[in-house]
C-alpha cells in the first residue's frame, strides 16, 4: 500500500503511457514497454516469488498498466536474485543472467552528491553495489558509473543517504533501455 | 490462513487501487536543512570515530539543523563522512531517553521516577554493596566516548571515594594492546607523530585496519597522498580480507588470520639480512630485549629471526603470501624516505596483540623510520575519546590520571596528595580488567555496577555468557545513556544523559589532540550531563556511607553551574594538577585556549603560549617537543623521556610467532572475523537511528569467499547459520571476494538477537593487555534457506 501511494512520474499523462520513469522500473529481463502491457497477463508470479518484495503490482492509477509488475528502487531495490525471470509464464520477463540485466542505468547527479560537491566523503553507492568495482568505480574517491556493467538494480539509489529535490537521490536510475528506441 | 501469498497480492492490488482514489498525495520533501539556514554555528569535534574531525553545529531557533566541517582544522580540513554530517539528527530524536527509569527486579517493567529518587536509589545500592561486601563489590564500566571530564570525575569518586580500582571501560576492548605496545617499545603511551606525517610519507604500511571505512576522513589523506604521487608513494596493505582500504594498495598481503606475527618477523629478517637497517640509529637509541629485565645483543636478535625466513613465514601465512612478496614489502618499508604504519583492531584484538604491536614498532626502530617527518608507527583509535579520556584520564583499572600506574606507590600517593585525600585511600592493587570484571559479575562478586555510555551486552565477546551475569537479580546495574540499548534491557536504573553538543567537554583523539565541544542546544526532557549526575550521586554516597572523604572528592565542584562552569572546573583540576610534570602535560590547553584554536591542542603543552601554537607535532624531538628539551640528558637530537623505560631507550623485542587461541578444525572449519562498515558505528545505537545511514546497511551480513560459497552451494542473500562453540547467528550471505578462502566476516553493529555476532565470538584475551581476541575464532557455516525479508532492529525500552 505504501508503495502504491508514491505517484509515478508519468501518472498525470494518458492511462496508456508507460509508467516507467526515474527510479520506477520493470523487473529484470522485461520486454520493451511498447509490448509489456499486452504481453504481461498480470498473474503476479514474479511479485510472489520475489523474496525481498521488491516487485509490486501497479495499482489502478496506472491505467492499462495496472497489475503489471514494477520496482520502486528508492523503496526496495532489486537484489538480482533472478527468481522472477524463471517464473514468468509469458516471457514478458525473459530468462536472462544477472549480468545481462538492464533495468536502467544509474546516473550520479554531481550537483547533489556530497562527494562530488566536495562537501563530504561518502561511498555508500560504491559499497552497496552488487557489482562493486565493475559497475561503480572510484575516481580519486569519487564514485562513477560504468555504463557497460550497470544493471540498473537500484541498490545504490536505495542506499544513497543524500536527498535531492522531489524525492530524488544523488544517484538515480534512468530507464534508458525500456523502449524500443532505447534498445537501438 | 488459507490465503496464499499470490492470492493476497492479487487482492491487495485491487484494494490498494480502490483506496487510493481521491487520496491527495504529497511528494516526499527533501528534509535536508540547507547549510546557510542556521542562525549560529557552534564549534566542537565529531561524536563518532577516533579521527577527531572538527565540526560546526548549525543552530536555528535553539534547534540543531546541520553539521559542517571546519576547513582550517588540521585533522579533517573541512571534510566529513556521512556519519559526521548527520549525527545532529540524534539530538531531537523521538527515541531519546528523557526521564530516569527504575525497576527493582529485572523482570519488572520500568517506571518513571524523579532525579531525586533515582540518585537516592543509586547511592543507597552502591553504599549497601560497599557496607556488606566491601569496596571491590562495586564497579564502574565507562567508555571511550565519555568526555574526559566525565571519565575523570567517575574514576575519582570510585577510587578516592569508594576505595576501589574497579574502573574500566570499553577501550580495553579496542586499544589496550596498542597501549601495551607503546609502553613496552617506546616507554611512553600514544603515537610519537601526527596525522601531518601522512603528507610527508613515501610508504604506508596498513595492517589490520580497514581505515577506508573505519576512519574515512583520515583515509582520504592517505589516498590523496598516494594519488598525487602515484610512483613515489607505495602502499602496502596486509589483511586477511580485501577491503575498500586494499584498493589503493600497490601490494596486498592476504595472509590467513592469526599469522601476522610470523609475517612481521619475516620482514625484520629481510631487513637485517639484506643490511637495510639503520646501524647508527640502533646504536644510539635502542636496546634488544627478551624480557623486561633481560637485555640481549644484536647477534641474538639476528639468530632469533633465522626462524622467520620468508620461505618459512610464507608457509605459515598461506593466503597469497609468497617469499617474494615479503621481501618486496620489507624493502619498500626500509628503503622509503619515510614510512608510516597504521593499524587498528586487526592487530590489537589478538591473543598476542601487544606482541603484534611490538613487532610493528620493531620494523620502525631497526630501520630508523621514526622521528623524521613522515615516518611513524601510528596506532589508530576507534573512539573519539579513548586516548584523551581513558588512556590519559585514568579510565582503566591499572592506571591513574596522567599516565600513572596504580601499583607505583609514589605515583598513587601523588594523586592522593593532589586530591587532598588521605594517603592509602586509593588501593594499591589494580582493579578487575574488563573480562575479569564481567567474570566477577557472573560469579556474583560484584553487587553494583555503573555502566556509562556503552553497551557491553552487545560489545563483549561471547556475549551470552556475560549477559547471564548482567541479568542476575543480585546485581544492581545503573546504565547512563541517550538511547535504549541491549544493555539497558538488563538494567535496574536507566539515567538519561545529555548528548554531544548538549553539554560541554573535551575529547582527545588519536594524535594526542584535545578538542573542546561547546554546549549548543538543550538536552531533551530531563536528560542531564554526566558530570552533574556523578557529583550529585557522590554527595549522596557520602551521606549513606557517612564518609566525608567521598564528599571531598567532589567538593571543588559543588555549586557550579553544570553546563559550562562544572566541566571547566573539572578540566582545570585534571590538567593543572594531575598532568603537571607528566608526559601528557596539558596545562596550556585551558578552555580559553581550546576555544581559540581551530583544531585543539596536541600535548605535551605545558604552557598556554605553546598550546596557542597548537602544541607538539612530534614527541621526543628536541626543538619540537618542549619536554624533550627539559628532560635532555645529552646532545642527541632525540630524547626518549617516557616514564616506562628507565634507560630512556627504545626497546627492540624478540617476540616469537603465536597463533590464535582457537584454530579451525574438522568440526568448526572456518575462521570468523568481525568488523565495521562505513555507515554504521559500533553497536548502531546512534547510526541505526539515522534513516539515511540505516537504509544503506539495515542489517548485518556474513561475507563468504566466492570459492567457499560455490563449494557449499551458497548464493547471495541466502540465509546462513554461523555457529561456534559459544553461540550462533542467522545472517544473509554476501558472496564477495573479500575474506580469504576459509574465512568468513560479519559486521558487528546489528542488535538483532539473530545477528548479534558477539554471541559467536571468543572471549580469549591477551595476557599482557587483557584485550580480547575478537578478530579470530573458529566457526562453521551452513545454508539454511534462500533469501528472507529482514527488518532492521533496534532495542527499545518499555515502561
Amino acid at each position: 500500500m505504501v508503495m502504491a501511494l508514491t505517484p509515478a512520474a508519468g501518472v498525470q499523462g494518458s492511462l496508456l503511457d508507460s509508467p516507467v520513469g526515474v527510479n520506477l522500473l520493470r523487473p529484470p529481463g522485461a520486454v520493451e514497454e511498447e509490448l509489456f502491457p499486452a504481453k504481461c497477463i498480470r498473474c503476479g508470479r514474479c511479485v510472489e516469488v520475489c523474496p525481498y518484495r521488491s516487485i509490486v503490482p501497479l495499482d489502478a492509477r496506472y491505467g492499462v498498466h495496472a497489475g503489471t509488475p514494477a520496482v520502486f528502487v528508492a523503496k526496495i531495490p532489486c537484489y538480482l536474485c533472478m527468481k522472477c525471470v524463471e517464473v514468468c509464464p509469458t516471457g514478458t520477463l525473459r530468462r536472462i543472467a544477472l549480468k545481462e540485466t538492464r533495468m536502467g542505468l544509474a546516473e550520479i547527479d554531481k550537483h547533489v552528491c556530497v562527494t562530488w560537491r566536495d562537501e563530504g566523503l561518502c561511498r555508500t553507492c560504491y559499497n552497496v553495489c552488487p557489482l562493486k568495482e565493475e559497475a561503480i568505480k572510484l575516481d580519486e574517491l569519487r564514485p562513477y558509473i560504468v555504463e557497460e556493467a550497470c544493471t540498473g538494480c537500484g541498490i545504490c539509489v536505495h542506499g544513497c543517504p543524500v536527498a535531492g529535490e522531489r524525492g530524488r537521490k544523488a544517484v538515480n536510475i534512468h530507464p534508458i533501455y525500456s523502449t524500443r528506441q532505447g534498445r537501438g | 490462513m488459507g490465503l496464499s501469498r499470490r492470492e493476497f497480492i492479487k487482492r491487495t492490488a485491487a484494494l490498494t487501487a480502490a483506496s487510493c482514489a481521491g487520496v491527495s498525495l504529497t511528494l516526499p520533501q527533501a528534509e535536508e536543512a540547507q547549510a546557510f539556514d542556521a542562525d549560529e554555528w557552534v564549534r566542537g569535534s565529531c561524536r563518532l570515530c577516533g579521527v577527531g574531525c572538527r565540526v560546526e553545529l548549525g543552530v536555528k531557533n535553539g534547534r540543531p539543523v546541520a553539521l559542517r566541517g571546519v576547513p582550517d582544522s588540521k585533522t579533517n580540513f573541512g571534510y566529513l563522512c556521512m556519519k559526521g554530517m548527520l549525527f545532529y539528527k540524534l539530538m531531537g530524536h523521538p527515541d531519546r531517553l528523557t526521564k530516569p527509569l527504575y525497576r527493582k527486579s529485572k523482570k519488572d517493567k520500568f517506571k518513571e521516577i524523579s532525579w531525586d529518587e533515582a540518585l537516592d536509589i543509586a547511592a543507597r545500592e552502591f553504599a549497601k554493596a560497599v557496607k556488606t561486601h566491601g569496596s571491590d563489590s562495586v564497579a564502574y564500566y565507562g567508555s571511550g566516548q565519555a568526555l574526559t571530564e566525565e571519565t575523570y570525575l567517575f574514576q575519582k569518586v570510585m577510587r578516592g571515594g569508594l576505595r576501589t580500582n574497579n574502573v574500566e571501560g570499553n577501550p580495553r576492548l579496542c586499544m589496550a594492546s596498542a597501549v601495551g605496545g607503546y609502553l613496552t617499545s617506546f616507554g611512553a603511551d600514544e603515537p610519537i607523530g601526527s596525522y601531518a606525517d601522512i603528507e610527508q610519507a613515501t610508504c604506508f604500511f596498513l595492517i589490520g585496519s580497514n581505515m577506508a571505512e573505519a576512519h574515512p576522513v583520515l583515509f582520504r589523506r592517505v589516498m590523496r597522498r598516494k594519488l598525487d604521487n602515484k610512483d613515489a608513494v607505495k602502499v602496502i596493505n596486509a589483511d586477511p580480507r580485501i577491503s575498500p582500504t586494499s584498493r589503493v594498495a600497490d601490494l596486498h598481503l592476504q595472509f590467513e588470520p592469526g599469522t601476522d606475527l610470523a609475517l612481521l618477523n619475516a620482514m625484520a629478517y629481510v631487513i637485517i639480512e639484506e643490511g637495510l637497517y639503520d646501524e647508527k640509529f640502533i646504536g644510539q637509541y635502542t636496546t634488544f630485549r627478551m624480557g623486561k629485565k633481560e637485555e640481549v645483543s644484536f647477534e641474538e636478535y639476528r639468530s632469533f629471526l633465522r626462524d622467520y625466513t620468508p620461505e618459512r613465514a610464507a608457509a605459515i601465512c598461506k593466503g597469497n603470501i609468497t617469499p617474494d612478496k615479503i621481501r618486496t614489502a620489507a624493502r619498500w618499508f626500509a628503503k622509503s624516505n619515510a614510512t608510516m604504519s597504521m593499524w587498528t583492531m586487526g592487530i590489537n584484538q589478538r591473543k598476542r596483540g601487544v606482541w603484534a604491536n611490538n613487532l610493528i614498532h620493531n620494523l620502525h626502530i631497526i630501520t630508523g623510520q621514526l622521528m623524521k617527518p613522515g615516518a611513524d608507527s601510528f596506532s589508530l583509535t576507534g573512539q573519539p575519546n579513548a586516548c584523551g579520556g581513558v588512556r590519559e584520564g585514568g579510565g582503566l583499572c591499572h592506571i591513574l590520571p596522567g599516565h600513572r600506574l596504580v601499583k607505583k606507590d609514589k605515583l598513587r600517593h601523588q594523586v592522593e596528595d593532589l586530591w587532598g585525600i588521605p594517603r592509602g585511600r586509593i588501593p594499591a592493587k589494580p582493579g578487575y580488567h574488563t573480562m575479569a570484571m564481567f567474570t566477577a559479575v557472573n560469579q556474583g562478586k560484584i553487587k553494583a555496577i555503573w555502566i556509562n555510555c556503552t553497551s557491553p551486552a552487545q560489545s563483549l565477546p561471547n556475549a551470552d555468557l556475560y549477559r547471564k551475569g548482567m541479568a542476575r537479580e543480585d546485581l544492581f546495574m545503573v546504565v547512563t545513556d541517550i538511547f535504549p540499548t541491549k544493555t539497558t534491557e538488563l538494567a535496574n536504573l536507566v539515567l538519561p544523559t545529555a548528548f554531544h553538543f548538549e553539554k560541554t567537554g573535551v575529547y582527545g583523539c588519536t594524535e594526542r589532540r584535545s578538542q573542546l565541544t561547546w554546549k549548543a542546544v538543550d538536552p531533551p526532557g530531563e536528560a542531564k550531563p554526566e558530570v552533574w549526575i556523578v557529583r550529585e550521586w557522590a554527595l549522596r554516597l557520602a551521606k549513606e556511607l557517612d564518609d566525608p572523604v567521598i564528599a571531598k572528592c567532589v567538593a571543588p565542584f559543588v555549586g557550579k553551574e553544570e553546563q559550562y562552569e562544572l566541566p571547566e572546573a573539572i578540566w582545570n583540576e585534571y590538567t593543572q594538577k594531575l598532568t603537571k610534570g607528566r608526559d601528557n602535560d596539558l596545562r596550556g590547553a585551558t578552555y580559553r585556549v581550546l576555544r581559540q584554536r581551530p583544531d585543539g591542542v596536541q600535548w605535551p603543552a605545558p604552557t598556554e603560549e605553546w598550546a596557542l601554537k597548537g602544541g607538539t607535532y612530534k614527541k621526543f624531538v628536541r626543538g619540537m617537543d618542549p619536554l624533550a628539551d627539559e628532560h635532555a640528558k645529552d646532545e642527541k637530537p632525540y630524547q626518549f623521556y617516557g616514564p616506562a623505560h628507565p634507560d630512556k631507550k627504545l626497546w627492540i623485542w624478540l617476540r616469537p610467532h603465536k597463533g590464535p587461541e582457537e584454530m579451525p578444525d574438522a568440526e568448526f572449519p572456518f575462521y570468523l572475523s568481525t568488523g565495521r562498515v562505513i555507515d554504521q558505528w559500533h553497536t548502531a545505537s546512534m547510526t541505526g537511528r539515522i534513516p539515511e545511514l540505516m537504509r544503506a546497511n539495515p542489517y548485518a551480513y556474513v561475507e563468504v569467499n566466492p570459492r567457499d560459497a560455490k563449494r557449499l552451494g551458497i548464493s547471495p542473500g541466502d540465509m546462513i547459520l554461523v555457529e561456534s562453540r559459544r553461540g550462533r547467528n542467522l545472517l544473509p550471505a554476501k558472496v564477495y571476494e573479500g575474506p580469504v578462502e576459509g574465512m568468513v566476516f560479519v559486521y558487528w553493529y546489528d542488535q538483532h538477537e539473530d545477528r548479534l555476532i558477539n554471541r559467536v565470538t571468543k572471549d580469549a584475551f591477551d595476557p599482557g593487555s587483557k584485550e580480547p581476541e575478537f578478530k579470530i575464532c573458529a566457526c562453521r557455516i551452513k545454508r539454511v534457506s534462500g533469501p528472507k525479508v529482514l527488518k532492521p532492529y533496534l532495542a527499545s525500552i518499555t515502561t
